[in-house]
């Protein structure tokens, strides 16, 4: 195969731990947006219970995500250079507005739950019109799919060949990952009614997304490779594939079945959270890091699938 | 009118006064100093700081006589594509076509958030890591990087982040009607500069020349390329296959996934709302 001394035709990833942590909170943001809807204008206490944990939780990652996007760019104001334009053909440039929007209708959300419990004057609580609440999920959809539409919508031949995998995966790990932390925040509260449901929603989700990647390494052929094969592709299967959706899956699986004693049941939810929070982040840290790896191969880049 | 580049390799005699043309010109610093072992080409790429880049194309072949090498050498050059994935992704704005049909990255806008490199199917632009500390990063209008950065050198991108950076097509030059450097310096007119519709003709009439020599010349950029970019502004005459002077043969133009992208994220989506729905509130 013809080459130019085999070297890169690309050039990779300048993107580090920064990047992968505002791409997985991103999709935690977007899995919240949902349930804040489905927990949404429910008379069950429990319900309610988990509508204000998961709205205050979305807002307080909303809030720290530009700082983390900031301390990629460097210096705060560079932040502001991205809302001079707003660009359709940039997924970067749509999903920082969809930060600044999803940040306004979750601090909606969290305010009217603020007016709620007294926190601060109810009167506040008009000021925050419940329609919100559909638009806060909505927007966080759209966080969830963009952060994989922004890495599949590139030149790099690993993610141009998942442009329909990786946003689909990316929207289920953010579900999954989401529902793991509403998990863990609840079982905090001792809010235990709501964690069989938000079980349910994690497992339906983490299924969903493993067979979205299993399709995505099938068709993907020598463009894939970085991701499944080598250092990178052994740490996915083991956080990602094992640890973060197989053993989770397993385990809620167990908690739906069998009746466990409430603290051993307590300890296994915990286990099935923490699980599948690390598999999210590190399914994000392999994507970027195995791009880096896809654009050293130049074979992959010469000839480039639609 | 669009301006652009026709480089020609059978006039190219590697003798990198483009590159040094350019670097000069551009106030361009130093990549420092390697030997590749690669030919005679010790640069190996384009980069944030490197906007002319000579390959070196060894060809090896057997007659009576015995082993023979010959070269093929072209200067590489961003190609200033009539659809640019650079300047789509671009989400500051700081990429933008100019007057002369270039495609030009403003340093006091791009914010340095990496998401051209990705995006060009060429692997032309990049981010450049350090450029010099405080007055001479001024001098070069590009971001200044503190000194605690600069010693760690592999943290600078992530950690302070620098600007993106590739070949202008002098647009400073242009505007007082001179020729770009490289261009200027190029000894053996490998490197024309002018308006892409004469330099097309130009072209054409070369291919024609060199082709009733016996020579096996053909255009790589001239007419549309494919995979949405559309055709190149700084085009090339080759004589091997694209990939020897590590030029794609099927680029694709990154915008062009993203539609299938959100309809993918759309699905997977509405898939999980649904059957959230019904463990949340199927119920009532």
């Amino acid at each position: 195969m013809k080459s130019y001394y085999d070297r890169p035709l690309l050039k990779g990833p300048h993107w580090g731990a920064n990047v992968v942590t505002y791409l997985f909170l991103g999709g935690i943001m977007g899995g919240l947006g949902l349930i804040s809807l489905l927990s949404d204008d429910r008379p069950e206490p429990a319900m309610k219970k988990l509508r204000k944990a998961t709205r205050y939780t979305a807002f307080a990652l909303a809030a720290i995500n530009p700082p983390i996007l900031i301390s990629h760019l460097g210096r705060p104001e560079r932040f502001l250079n991205m809302l001079r334009i707003v660009k359709f053909k940039s997924p970067m440039s749509l999903g920082v507005w969809g930060l600044v929007l999803y940040s306004g209708a979750a601090g909606a959300n969290a305010l009217r739950e603020l007016a709620d419990d007294g926190i601060v004057p109810s009167a506040l609580r008009y000021v925050a019109p419940s329609a919100t609440v559909p638009i806060q999920a909505l927007l966080g959809a759209f966080m969830a799919g963009y952060t994989g539409v922004l890495i599949s919508a590139t030149a790099i031949p690993l993610w141009g060949t998942g442009k329909r995998h990786i946003p689909a995966f990316s929207v289920c790990s953010g579900a999954a990952s989401a529902s793991a932390l509403a998990t863990l925040l609840s079982t905090l509260q001792g809010n235990h009614e709501v964690i069989p449901r938000l079980e349910r929603l994690e497992m339906a989700a983490s299924a969903l997304e493993i067979v979205t990647i299993a399709d995505f390494r099938k068709r993907g052929g020598r463009a894939t490779a970085p991701l499944f094969e080598g250092r990178v592709g052994k740490r996915l299967r083991d956080y990602t594939i094992l640890g973060g959706i197989v053993v989770p899956f397993v385990l809620n699986a167990v908690g739906g079945a069998v009746r466990l004693p409430k603290s051993i049941d307590a300890l296994r939810s915990i286990a099935a959270s923490m699980l599948t929070l690390i598999g999210g982040y590190v399914l994000r840290e392999s994507l970027i890091e195995a791009g880096k790896l896809s654009a050293n191969d130049p074979q992959a880049a010469f000839r480039q699938p639609s | 009118m669009a301006t652009g580049f026709f480089t020609d390799a059978t006039l190219c005699i590697g003798c990198k006064a483009c590159e040094v043309a350019c670097k000069q010109w551009n106030e361009l610093p130093s990549d420092g100093f390697e030997f590749t072992g690669n030919s005679y080409d010790n640069t190996s790429q384009l980069s944030g700081t490197t906007w002319r880049h000579v390959d070196f194309v060894e060809r090896e072949s057997f007659d009576e006589s015995g082993l023979k090498t010959s070269w093929s050498m072209v200067s590489d050059v961003c190609k200033h594509c009539t659809n640019a994935g650079c300047l789509e992704a671009c989400p500051t704005g700081a990429i933008v076509r100019n007057e002369f049909g270039s495609v030009f990255v403003q340093p006091d806008i791009c914010n340095g958030c990496g998401y051209c490199v990705v995006s060009c199917p060429f692997g032309v632009i990049d981010l450049i890591e350090a450029v010099g500390r405080g007055d001479d990063a001024k001098k070069y209008g590009l971001a200044t990087l503190h000194d605690d950065r600069l010693n760690d050198r592999k943290t600078a991108v992530q950690a302070t982040g620098g600007v993106a950076g590739k070949c202008s097509l002098c647009f400073d030059r242009q505007r007082v009607g001179m020729v770009p450097a490289c261009a200027k310096a190029c000894p053996t007119e490998s490197i024309q500069f002018g308006e892409i519709e004469e330099l097309h003709e130009r072209a054409k009439r070369r291919v024609e020349t060199l082709q009733e020599r016996g020579v096996e010349a053909r255009l790589y950029g001239a007419d549309d390329i494919g995979g949405g970019i559309g055709a190149l502004n700084a085009f090339f005459l080759l004589t091997e296959s694209p990939e020897a002077y590590n030029l794609p043969v099927e680029p694709v133009l990154p915008s062009t996934r993203q539609t299938m992208g959100y309809a993918a994220a759309a699905a997977a989506a509405l898939t999980l709302a649904t059957i959230g729905w019904a463990i949340f509130r199927g119920d009532s």
